[in-house]
């Protein structure tokens, strides 16, 4: 019973990181796509269509990393301790970038002269880089192995700057790229239909979404062999263990997306993004199991107080029954905006 | 760490609160079909976003912040100490969903169902400070389990660790605190205004609601208050010992108001009023009051921290007695003429009662969190104990960083809403075409209207 509690919670806390990665991905992508679209044409086009696509989405999708944190150190004390105790560098630079972002993509709104306002563009941008490079570099560092119990098992910087944490940043910064570019597909046909001119964004961002999947699963396949290196017992459960289904469904998701556009089918491409991009997250997660960190603590081991586990499920159970149908009222009401406008 | 919280809770009073006067005030315009009742929801449900934006940050930081600043502390009591935070989490979704629901339903929803929506904001609001004080509590007055072998708790206890001994006055008092102050901030931008002339109905109703609610929570925070003291004379014996910095323990111990305790156990600068320390804390002069030199000056606050929290602790009381007298004046003028008080130190007062009521949350904070030293959790684990063992320059860089970021954040908060009044009142002068621009769209940041 307690066992099955725990691999519940630790089910929780992984779709928590899975749903900030696919919508927090999609806003950090959308900030990527900003950072480059200084070297292209329709410049200012493409920042007015990301901040049109950006502005309602604010700073809801943190509340998805508050939860991670949240359910990983009231679920799993010994993890959270651990993992902030031998990667806490990178956690204060995601925070950084976190904070940097919010406040320049707001600044830009209101700046007034060009020089400030591309100022405010550059921070915006970077720090969209930065943010989701460092979340995914923490994954990639637990992964690796080199997260201990109650502390790294080599020097800080050097289980940061680990090859396959660095690895994991890269996979994160193409995803985020996919995922924003592929949903921007989707915002400027509706921007398009709304307003009925401009230059042609869903083409622009058509092949972006292209360019970004095949890098996305060029990464990925060094990642793996990567894995295979570093890290035996993650690799085997992705490779042969419950990860597998998971990296077979991201690998079709992520070519299907790139078929759709590539032929210039508009439908399902977004789900099929979150698909994607989800079981990417899955893949790693699922290919962990038993362990929280590999070869070292086990979901068991790392558990805090059953009774306490248990009421956090309950908790977490309850509050989507709220939560979801809330959140399906909002997204109708957005819905009807799009229309009467 | 400490500095993250104290920012934080400047934007809670706001976020739990201003949702309630928001509803009421929609209530309002909608039962008398009052147009300017219903401008003044509209306005405040756009800083109601702002600030619930700018929360959600800062909150976002702080969850990670435990983990950087203080991993040993989580790393043993995360689940008897975190379960609060599951709740706050959740509620805080669902606030923001909602905000982002009563935003957009302002013209698209009928504004009977719009309105009752809206309600479901204050409760959820309640509920994540809730939240938030099972976690305080629980450090304070903590409860609900064994200590295992490893110093881990054991057989934890739901109900225990969520409803600890301080449970329940906390969280009135903060309740309270939080309604009375939001109520008094926002009543004293109209009171500002009102005093430079711009005495209209406008600014009556946007002064009469929050301020009356702020009456009649402040006299109530009063008697509250002082059951709390009380619970932490029982409870936690050294910080009361510090908030009322009493050396020697005795019975007849007077009350210091103001005043400095010097390290030989002497108090300068300060006025005693004789026995009454003793008479407010067991109702007779003859209980007796431990004092600091009874506990061991490692388990205890030091003589610098209980001069820190002694004088929070005299300033929150004292504004808690001005805003009880501006109430008194609010009460007597009504029963009087039926009218707000005419003199204009009257509103000069609620002029400044908004800001009074954040130093009181402040000095508050102060008191509780710097009472408690040197233990992160009470007799459990000092706060040396929690830290991240890192190389302490680690520790200033970070709270450098944090500085010059907060004070970016503040930048933009307050200049965003002195843009967003400027812009009002140009609306209200009818210097440009009124409503073509809905309030709830004129906010550059925050949920808007797809």
């Amino acid at each position: 019973m307690t066992t099955l509690v725990s691999y519940g919670v630790a089910g929780a806390l992984l779709l928590a990181v899975t749903a900030y990665s696919t919508a927090g991905g999609t806003d950090y992508g959308a900030g990527i796509w900003d950072l480059l679209a200084g070297r292209f044409r329709h410049t200012g086009e493409v920042r007015a269509l990301i901040d049109h696509a950006m502005a309602p989405v604010w700073e809801a999708n943190n509340v998805w990393l508050v939860f991670s944190a949240v359910i990983c150190w009231t679920g799993f004390p010994l993890l959270y301790e651990s993992v902030f105790l031998s990667l806490y560098p990178l956690f204060a630079l995601a925070l950084l970038a976190l904070i940097l972002r919010g406040a320049f993509f707001a600044f830009r709104k209101v700046a007034t002269s060009g020089n400030s306002r591309l100022l405010a563009s550059r921070v915006f941008g970077l720090s969209s880089l930065l943010a989701p490079f460092s979340f995914a570099a923490a994954l990639g560092a637990i992964a690796s192995g080199k997260v201990g119990v109650g502390g790294p098992v080599v020097p800080v910087w050097q289980a940061c700057l680990d090859p396959l944490a660095i690895a994991f940043g890269a996979v994160a910064l193409t995803a985020t790229a996919f995922s924003g570019a592929s949903f921007l597909v989707g915002d400027s046909r509706r921007y398009r239909a709304s307003h009925g001119q401009g230059p042609d964004l869903v083409e622009y961002f058509r092949r972006r979404t292209v360019v970004a999947a095949v890098a996305l699963l060029g990464v990925s396949l060094v990642v793996l062999l990567l894995i295979a290196a570093e890290s035996p017992t993650v690799f085997r459960g992705m490779v042969a263990g419950l990860g597998l289904p998971f990296a077979i469904t991201a690998v079709l998701a992520v070519l299907a997306v790139a078929t759709l556009m590539w032929r210039r089918v508009y439908r399902w491409f977004r789900v099929l993004t979150v698909v994607g991009v989800g079981s990417f997250v899955f893949a790693w997660g699922f290919g962990q199991v038993p362990y929280v960190l590999p070869g070292r603590l086990t979901i068991q081991q790392a558990a805090g107080a059953p009774a306490i586990e248990a009421l956090l499920l309950v908790i977490t159970l309850v509050a989507l029954l709220l939560v979801v149908p809330s959140l399906f009222l909002l997204y109708t009401l957005d819905q009807r905006s799009a229309l009467e406008s | 760490m400490a500095f993250t919280l104290a920012y934080h809770i400047i934007l809670v009073p706001l976020g739990v609160a201003l949702p309630l006067l928001t509803v009421v005030m929609e209530g309002i315009g909608l039962r008398r079909n009052d147009p300017v009742a219903l401008r003044l929801a509209r306005r405040w449900s756009v800083v109601m976003a702002v600030q619930f934006a700018v929360g959600a940050v800062t909150g976002t930081i702080l969850s990670f912040e435990f983990g950087i600043l203080w991993p040993r502390m989580m790393g043993r009591f995360g689940d008897a100490f975190g379960i609060g935070f599951g709740i706050e989490g959740w509620a805080f979704f669902l606030e923001a969903i909602f905000i982002g629901i009563y935003l957009y339903g302002w013209k698209r929803l009928p504004p009977k169902l719009h309105y009752r929506l809206g309600w479901v904001l204050p409760p959820s609001g309640v509920l994540g400070a809730f939240g938030v004080i099972i976690a305080n509590s629980w450090m304070n007055t903590p409860a609900g389990f064994q200590l295992g072998p490893d110093g881990r708790p054991i057989n934890v206890d739901v109900v225990g660790a969520i409803f600890t001994p301080a449970l329940g006055y906390e969280f009135w008092h903060l309740i309270v605190a939080l309604y009375m102050t939001a109520s008094f901030m926002v009543a004293s931008v109209y009171a500002v205004g009102w005093l430079r002339g711009r005495q209209d109905r406008y600014h009556r109703l946007g002064f009469t609601v929050p301020f009356t609610i702020g009456a009649v929570l402040a006299p109530i925070q009063f008697v509250i208050g002082d059951i709390a003291t009380r619970a932490v004379f029982e409870g936690q014996p050294a910080k009361f010992a510090a908030m009322e910095i009493t050396w020697k323990t005795q019975s007849h111990n007077p009350e210091w108001l103001g005043g400095v305790l010097q390290a030989d156990g002497s108090v300068v600068l300060g006025l005693p009023i004789p026995s009454l320390d003793s008479l407010l804390a067991g109702f007779s002069s003859d209980t007796v009051v431990k004092g600091l030199s009874t506990f061991n000056s490692s388990d205890r606050p030091s003589v610098v921290d209980a001069n820190f929290v002694h004088l929070s602790f005299d300033v929150m009381v004292g504004l808690g007695s001005i805003a009880c007298l501006l109430t008194l004046w609010y009460a007597a003028a009504w029963i009087r003429h039926r009218d707000l008080p005419r003199s204009k130190w009257f509103f000069r007062g609620a002029a400044l009662a908004g800001v009074g009521s954040y130093i009181a949350i402040e000095a508050g904070w102060i008191t509780t969190e710097v009472g408690r030293q040197p233990w992160i959790v009470y007799n459990l684990m000092r706060v040396t104990d929690a830290v991240n063992p890192v190389d302490p320059t680690y520790i200033w860089i970070m709270f450098g960083t944090l500085l010059v970021v907060y004070a970016v954040i503040a930048f933009f908060f307050v200049t965003l809403l002195l843009r967003l009044s400027a812009r009002w009142r140009v609306d209200d002068e009818g210097r440009r075409g009124d409503e073509d621009l809905a309030p709830e769209e004129a906010a550059p940041y925050g949920p808007r209207p797809a």
